[in-house]
């Protein structure tokens, strides 16, 4: 560790930066007031605690800038196993949320573009392309993404993760860890939970020694609890859709989900989520509806339309649409239950090998029946997203079953997370007008 | 030129019903055939087929999955498969992850459906793993058959898609010397993918026989990619007064693996999938799959490579710019072409191909 880096780190990040963050965020949240533009006419006001936030991924990106030499720091996918990392203290990037991040902030396009420059198809995910652009050129816009020491990828969100990964270990020189998760066709055999979690035993030697010291496994116990506990407070959240009129739209939840994914294991997180949990309590006690005029209630399945949420949230809102349950953000939630603090790494094995991205097409569309049911649904929308594969196979006899046996009207819509070429602003109003009227 | 008669897998598959053999479809890539065939399976191979109307699969499909998957699945769905009594798909990428949990939930084919889990790095827990993947499947199709062979039998079965393996790769090394359109060398070593080991054996040492001393005096490229399909592309090679000298294709090179070393067969099956030739659905790094590629150069004459891919296949998109520049610092030129296998090689592709072929002559 470089002194210089160290103080560096410690002024720029710890004292000043942090500082002037939460300042901003405490004035912020004393004189509340919805952003500029906000659509107060038919939605409810923007969620007071979203400004924290705002607060943990700016201090988030903040510390990743002065975080080099000071921490060692770990690049990993979305579903992977970080607790280990985690108990290690390493900084920990998770290139998809930084891709979505790009897209929302809808930069995504210029960034991927650097990528296809250098011969990467159009055709591969654009999370994938967003992050191997953002490698090439050094283009974000948080300033300064920090170099990983080391890389881990799970492929229990997909296969493309581990090629995506190989590029960046090409380009970076630094280990790779790839945990395998079997597919898993309906139950996950006993082989399967036994290998991953000798790949999770074997991955703590790795990690050790760029983290340059051993993993105490009280200190794993404290994260995984953590870690379950925001999980379950996350959990809570939108399971409180269920009530009439819903208090936060899936569109909400894809902008405060982002703390479950990158800062799951950190005490601030589980502290955030309990005041939001707090506020969308108030708002069921005052009957306040994420939309005014709750029409109809709908579910989304896939990843967000990074840079088309304001559009979608406003034109379905206009229309008295309410898209309250998500098959996305539910699976930052709902395997909590399997997370066993007494057992961590059995546990992780299990936990890892089931997130919805992991199994079956059926079992996708009982989560959506089950929806269906639990929240009192009236549609779906499909987002059939080009650079997810394993998430929208399977959606076009899905949508058939939830129309046909639940009789739940149920919308293909055709587009893609992270590039903004694939949407229509014009065809997709007329795709979703149809699929209101379906629902009349 | 060969007169080899090579049975159709139309012909394969009702001579080996008529002798009471059940028959297996196979999807791509890697699979252990010889667990199939103890259990008296004829394993028959889907690489699509190429020119198949899709319209089918496009009820169940996005228009962003591979020609290769959308057409295996309409080929299913039109009932050219209704003669099978097992449909296998092993998890090579996510579109074929898709496809078999499609079957299972909502197509429900009636013939018995085997998905295989392969595993994507290469050490010993990779091995243990799909050991145990194997005997899953191995009682899976011990209940459906009604018997459990032993390891000896295993063992036998084993060893000659081993010998096989060897004879395969004396194949492609006496490429250069057999009397062979690039359409005909492969035709033979495709056929491995329907027929019954004695057969391709067979037709194999024929074909060995007629090698000659006398080296093929054209320029010899490497293919990779999924498959050479539609095999138009290996006409036009060859009508350049070039040749493919070897391949580094899904559907051949990659799956020629080598010997295994353990005595427990099901470790043995497994040993030589994982350490099989690099392929970009078992997530290899760019260095063995470079290494593996100039090796095959090294190994012929061929002057330069020919990254030939089926539209929305991603594992291979990702290798491409990094593995082209890794050869290019090698001396060793490349040309990434994309096609899909329902369609003919347009003009332009056709153009390119022959430039790039024009291109390397000059150079060496």
């Amino acid at each position: 560790m470089g002194v210089k880096d160290k103080i560096k780190y410690i002024f720029s990040y710890k004292i000043a930066g942090k500082l002037l963050i939460e300042y901003n965020t405490k004035k912020t949240f004393k004189n509340f007031k919805p952003p500029k533009n906000w659509r107060t006419d038919i939605l409810a006001p923007s969620l007071r605690t979203g400004v924290y936030t705002k607060e943990i991924i700016a201090k988030h990106y903040l510390e990743g800038r002065y975080v080099s030499g000071v921490k060692p720091v770990a690049w990993v996918t979305s579903g992977a196993p970080i607790e280990i990392l985690k108990a290690l203290g390493f900084y920990i990037l998770y290139p998809e949320n930084h891709g979505a991040l790009c897209g929302a902030r809808k930069v995504a396009l210029e960034i991927s573009e650097e990528a296809e420059k250098k011969g990467y198809s159009i055709d591969i995910c654009s999370y994938a392309r967003t992050d191997i652009g953002a490698t090439l050129s050094k283009k974000t816009p948080v300033g300064k993404l920090p170099k990983p020491d080391l890389l881990l990828c799970c492929t229990n969100i997909c296969q493309t993760v581990l090629y995506w990964y190989r590029v960046l270990a090409e380009y970076y020189k630094v280990p790779l860890i790839v945990i395998d998760t079997p597919f898993v066709y309906d139950e996950a055999k006993e082989h399967d939970i036994e290998y991953v979690k000798k790949q999770l035993e074997a991955s703590i030697e790795v990690s050790e020694k760029v983290a340059g010291k051993s993993l105490s496994f009280s200190k794993l116990k404290e994260v995984v609890r953590l870690s379950k506990m925001a999980a379950e407070l996350w959990l809570e959240i939108m399971n409180a859709n269920k009530n009439k009129p819903a208090p936060i739209s899936v569109f909400d939840q894809f902008i405060h989900m982002a703390p479950i994914v990158e800062k799951r294991g950190d005490p601030e997180t589980v502290d955030f989520y309990s005041k939001m949990l707090d506020e969308i309590n108030e708002r069921i006690k005052n009957g306040i509806g994420a939309i005014k005029n709750e029409r109809k209630r709908v579910l989304w399945d896939n990843l967000p339309i990074w840079y088309k949420i304001r559009f979608l949230s406003e034109f379905l809102a206009e229309n008295g649409v309410s898209v309250i349950a998500s098959t996305y953000t539910n699976a930052w939630g709902e395997l909590a239950p399997m997370m066993d603090i007494e057992r961590p790494i059995e546990s992780m094995a299990k936990t890892y090998v089931y997130p919805i991205l992991n199994r079956g097409t059926g079992h996708k569309l009982k989560t959506m029946e089950t929806m269906v049911k639990e929240f009192d649904l009236d549609g779906a929308i499909l987002h059939s997203d080009r650079s997810c594969k394993p998430y929208s196979v399977g959606q076009m006899d899905q949508r058939l079953k939830l129309l046909n046996e639940l009789g739940v009207a149920a919308l293909l819509l055709e587009a893609d997370h992270n590039d903004p070429r694939a949407f229509a602003d014009e065809q997709i109003k007329s795709r979703l007008k149809a699929f209101m009227e379906m629902m009349d | 030129m060969l007169h080899v008669k090579i049975p159709t897998r139309k012909e394969v598959i009702e001579e080996e019903k008529s002798k009471g053999k059940r028959i297996a479809a196979v999807y791509p890539i890697h699979y252990p055939r010889e667990l199939f065939r103890v259990f008296n399976i004829q394993p028959v191979e889907v690489w699509g087929p190429p020119k198949t109307d899709t319209k089918k699969a496009n009820a169940h499909l996005q228009s962003y999955i591979c020609s290769v998957v959308q057409s295996g699945l309409s080929f299913y769905l039109e009932g050219y498969l209704d003669i099978v009594d097992l449909i296998v798909v092993p998890h090579s990428c996510d579109s074929l992850q898709g496809l078999g949990s499609i079957f299972k939930d909502f197509i429900k084919p009636k013939q018995e459906l085997v998905t295989i889990y392969l595993p994507r790095e290469k050490n010993k827990e990779n091995v243990e793993f799909l050991a145990n993947e194997l005997k899953r499947i191995y009682k899976q199709l011990s209940q459906l058959c009604g018997f459990e062979p032993d390891d000896e039998k295993l063992m036998e079965e084993i060893k000659t898609e081993e010998k096989i393996d060897k004879l395969v790769f004396k194949f492609y090394k006496s490429r250069e010397n057999l009397p062979l359109s690039s359409r005909e060398f492969y035709t033979i070593l495709r056929s491995r993918e329907y027929l019954p080991p004695d057969k391709f054996k067979s037709i194999l040492e024929y074909a060995l026989l007629h090698a000659s001393k006398g080296k093929l005096k054209k320029t010899g490229i490497v293919l990779s990619g999924l498959l050479p399909e539609p095999m138009d592309i290996l006409d036009v090679i060859d009508d350049m007064d070039a040749f493919v000298a070897i391949d580094d294709m899904a559907c051949c090179m990659r799956r020629v693996y080598g010997e295994g070393h353990s005595s427990d067969p099901f470790e043995r099956i497994a040993e030589r999938i994982v350490n099989g030739p690099p392929d970009p659905t078992k997530g290899n790094s760019f260095d063995e799959r470079f290494e593996f590629i100039k090796s095959l150069a090294d190994l012929t004459s061929a002057k330069g490579v020919i990254f030939y891919n089926v539209k929305f296949c991603e594992p291979e998109y990702f290798y491409h710019p990094i593995l082209k520049e890794k050869l290019s610092k090698a001396q060793i030129r490349s040309l990434i072409i994309e096609n899909d296998i329902n369609e003919p090689l347009p003009q332009q592709t056709i153009t390119r191909i022959k430039a790039f072929i024009e291109m390397i002559r000059e150079s060496s």
